[in-house]
């Protein structure tokens, strides 16, 4: 600040405003203050008016530009005193503004509080401009703007005031009359009132700023306030929806806030929450901890956990699976906002899912049928695991056509490449039956239904089942082959227990040759040979022997093992071959047979040991039926005849126990018998026998005492004519 | 040649040497006595057919029926000196017949025939009084045998 008591330079600075204007020095006389006489300083005055001061920008900071005026009219003692500043915009605070303006006035000017003058063409502009202190004297005569501002000013003091080196208004004080005029003791207290201005200025330029800071600050607020109650509102729409549950934990295990849908959840009710007893360490089960102390560390490191599957302890101490996920509050490092999902419903349907599937995958196993769905224009081929095994291909391998091809059975491979040609025709549903071939070149047999269906494209697509058969052939050669066995041993067995009979068979013609040789050596070495007798004996003996010789054929053809030889034959032959081989046997058990063989009888197509098999077990069931029978003649009666559609009948009829006609169904099954020593293989393998003939074997009790066991088979012609 | 036969049945008897000349020795001559008589009986035909010639070699008369009843009904029994019996026969068994003629106080020595190779029914027969059981096929040494017995046991 300069000092008013310096070189005063009296070489104003022209405007180029307003041409016609006197020029300024025309209005200055601020040499004036220093040729005017001197007056010592009232430094108690000043000090009294400076502490005034001090206290009232302290105590009111508010007025104290008004108390500033108040204080320099005093201690100028001049009619009219106050403060200019020059305006600023808050928003560009560098830039000064254009006009400077009365904040405060005291005494007569007072009225003009708020008025001011233009930055560049008035009294305050030019103590800016000079940086000095300046006196005018009648103003109005350069800025006559100023004559409306009355009354008039006789003399003007005009002091600037400085903040961090820069000028931003003038202090004034001014004398309407001649009652005094203004010195350098005046200048001098203006200066330091000047200095106080400044301070004055800043407090206020600081209030002003905290006061814009704390506007800003609570206008914020006030948006935050509104946005956090609209914001809280739309949020508390979705806890209060309850779809699921909100909560709000501490990372310690508290909860401190939950919405209905949770409580539920869990089974608690509002005390438990309110006194504390819902805290979610607790609530989970013990094998949860470590997935939640994962949860927890996310948490702490990136303030959010994600969503994780996890299960709850309901009050009852049942279980319910949960998804929760969650957030820290942005305030808090330990207390957040979390929601859990219901997974109940979705649980059980996976677990239903998985058990079907696993069950399916379980019945595929067990019933070793495996399946697949073909897309046939694209050849994407779906396998299930099932079928990976029955094909012995390693589980998840891409499926082609070129591939399933390798473990097709080269002699399947023509059949098989027809079937796929017909389906890739689009040709319908269809069952195929075809043979693999293993790297271990072991044979599996394949029975496939396949179905034919469109996609939602209208693309051609089969699914289908593929069983494994293999087993079941095999148990079906097997089941063959264990029938021929057991019509086998059925056959000896039956023959076996006719062991004695047959040996007896052929013992007769045995004990005739020995009888007739011994006669014949007698006859020969007679003192008188008798030659003719001799004879023969020799006649007899050759008889005896190819009746031996036959009996050993026949026995060696029944015992002999071999598949089935059909041939045209006459059964009233087989039927009298059998009861020659049995007679003997029949005679032991005091049997009588009796032939009623049809005459013309039509011939049959069959296997004649087979069929002689069954006549032979017919035999001796009816022999067997009549063991205990005493009271009767033991007959066993064997007839053929006609049988109606073109078949031939064979009955054989006893006189002996019969049978419960309660078990008449079961009389032919395997191993059924009423006999102590019995085996019961004989009527099932008849039946066996005879169905295989496509003829009917049954039971049927007489009038009489004894049953009746007859078989019916189709005849090898054309009906015969009757000869007349 | 004729061969030996050593098929020796029935109890020893101290006479029997297995040669040629004691076969002739046993047999009895035409002239001394009437031929004693053997009376077979057998369900089996090709026995009927080859029996009869063979005792009537070994020196005896012979004669067959098909059934104990038949032989029963004719008036044979009276003159037969030894049956030859087949066990095994419909209506009527061998055993059986024996019982029936000790009911009728017929007491005719008995060589049953039979089939069945069976020591215990030979033993049960020999028991039951016959004089022989024989087994088929025997030689004709052992029915001369047997028939010896019984008709010297008569």
């Amino acid at each position: 600040m300069k000092d008013a008591g310096a070189l005063i330079v009296d070489h104003p600075i022209e405007k180029p405003r307003e041409q016609g204007s006197p020029p300024l020095e025309a209005i200055l006389c601020t040499r004036a203050l220093q040729q005017r006489s001197w007056r010592s300083p009232d430094y108690e005055k000043e000090n009294r008016a400076l502490v005034k001061l001090m206290s009232a920008l302290a105590d009111s900071p508010g007025s104290i530009l008004q108390t500033l005026a108040d204080t320099i009219l005093e201690v100028t003692d001049s009619d009219s005193a106050g403060l200019s500043l020059l305006t600023k915009d808050s928003k560009t605070p560098h830039v000064d503004g254009n006009r400077f303006y009365w904040p405060a006035i005291a005494g007569m000017w007072n009225p003009h509080v708020g008025g001011g003058t233009p930055r560049d063409f008035g009294p305050c502009g030019d103590v800016l401009d000079h940086n000095r202190t300046l006196l005018f004297t009648h103003w109005e005569r350069r800025y006559p703007y100023l004559g409306g501002a009355t009354p008039l000013a006789e003399e003007g003091l005009l002091v600037p005031f400085y903040v961090d080196g820069k000028a931003v208004g003038t202090i004034w004080a001014i004398m309407h009359s001649d009652r005094r005029k203004f010195d350098a003791e005046d200048d001098r207290v203006m200066a330091s009132l000047g200095k106080f201005a400044s301070s004055a200025y800043q407090a206020l330029m600081r209030i002003e700023d905290l006061k814009v800071q704390v506007e800003e600050r609570e206008k914020a607020e006030a948006e935050v306030r509104q946005l956090a109650c609209g914001l809280e509102a739309k949020v508390r729409r979705l806890v209060d929806a309850n779809v699921v549950g909100i909560v709000m934990f501490t990372l310690e295990g508290r909860i401190r806030g939950a919405n209905d849908a949770f409580l539920n959840l869990v089974h608690y009710n509002h005390e438990d929450l309110i006194s504390g007893r819902v805290d979610w360490k607790d609530l989970t089960p013990s094998e949860w901890h470590d997935r939640d102390e994962r949860a927890i560390r996310e948490l702490i490191s990136t303030g959010t956990f994600q969503p994780f599957e996890k299960e709850y302890l309901r009050k009852d101490g049942s279980r319910v699976p949960v998804l929760v996920g969650g957030t820290l509050f942005a305030a808090s490092d330990h207390e957040g906002v979390a929601f859990i999902v219901d997974l109940s419903e979705q649980k059980k349907a996976e677990t239903k899912l998985r058990q079907s599937e696993a069950f399916l995958a379980q019945a595929q196993q067990l019933a070793k049928i495996g399946s697949y769905s073909w897309r046939e224009a694209t050849d994407q081929i779906t396998w299930s695991e099932q079928l990976y095994r029955i094909y012995e291909f390693e589980s998840g391998v891409p499926i082609t056509p070129q591939l399933i091809r390798t473990r097709v059975h080269p002699d399947d491979l023509t059949l098989y490449d027809r079937i796929v040609q017909h389906a890739r025709n689009g040709g319908g549903d269809f069952e195929s039956q075809y043979r693999l071939m293993m790297p271990d070149r072991s044979i599996k047999f394949m029975h496939a239904v396949v179905r034919e269906k469109r996609d939602r494209d209208g693309q051609l697509e089969y699914v289908a089942a593929v069983q494994d058969v293999t087993a079941r052939r095999m148990s079906e050669e097997a089941l063959d082959k264990a029938r021929t066995e057991l019509a086998h041993v059925a056959r000896v067995m039956s023959l076996g227990s006719m062991a004695a009979a047959i040996a007896h068979e052929l013992n007769q013609p045995l004990a005739g040759i020995v009888t007739n040789a011994s006669t014949c050596q007698r006859m020969l070495t007679a003192a008188s040979p008798n030659v003719d007798g001799a004879l023969e004996t020799v006649r007899r003996t050759i008889r005896d022997a190819n009746r031996a010789s036959e009996v050993i054929r026949r026995l060696r053809a029944l015992f002999a093992k071999r598949e089935s030889s059909i041939e045209v034959m006459d059964l009233n032959e087989a039927v009298e071959e059998v009861i020659a081989l049995s007679l003997s046997s029949l005679q032991r058990n005091q049997v009588t047979v009796r032939a009623e063989l049809a005459d013309h009888l039509p011939t049959v197509k069959g296997d004649r040991i087979q069929l002689q098999q069954v006549i032979l077990n017919l035999l001796k069931n009816g022999s067997d039926a009549m063991r205990a029978v005493d009271d009767r003649p033991r007959h066993l009666t064997v007839r053929t005849e006609r049988d109606q559609g073109n078949r031939v009948r064979l009955s054989a009829r006893d006189a002996g126990v019969g049978f419960e006609p309660s078990v008449a169904g079961r009389l032919f099954e395997s191993f059924y018998t009423t006999k102590q020593d019995g085996m019961g293989i004989g009527l099932s393998v008849s039946k066996t026998i005879i169905e295989s003939h496509h003829g009917r074997l049954w039971a049927e009790l007489n009038d009489g005492p004894g049953a009746t066991f007859s078989f019916s088979i189709p005849s090898g012609q054309e009906p015969c004519r009757e000869e007349v | 040649m004729i061969q030996m036969e050593n098929h020796r049945q029935g109890s020893p008897d101290p006479d029997r040497r297995g040669s040629l000349v004691s076969l002739i020795a046993a047999k009895p001559t035409k002239s001394a006595t009437a031929r004693p008589l053997v009376t077979i009986v057998d369900d089996d035909e090709s026995v009927r057919e080859s029996l009869p010639d063979l005792v009537r070699e070994l020196g005896f008369a012979a004669q067959a029926f098909s059934s104990a009843g038949e032989f029963l009904a004719s008036q044979c029994s009276a003159e037969t000196g030894c049956l030859i019996l087949d066990i095994m026969m419909p209506d009527m068994s061998g055993p059986e017949l024996q019982e029936e003629l000790r009911r009728r106080s017929r007491h005719i020595p008995i060589v049953f025939i039979t089939a069945q190779t069976s020591d215990a029914l030979r033993a049960r027969m020999l028991e039951r009084g016959a004089v022989e059981c024989l087994i088929k096929p025997f030689s004709d040494l052992a029915l001369l045998d047997a028939l010896n017995s019984a008709l010297r046991a008569n």
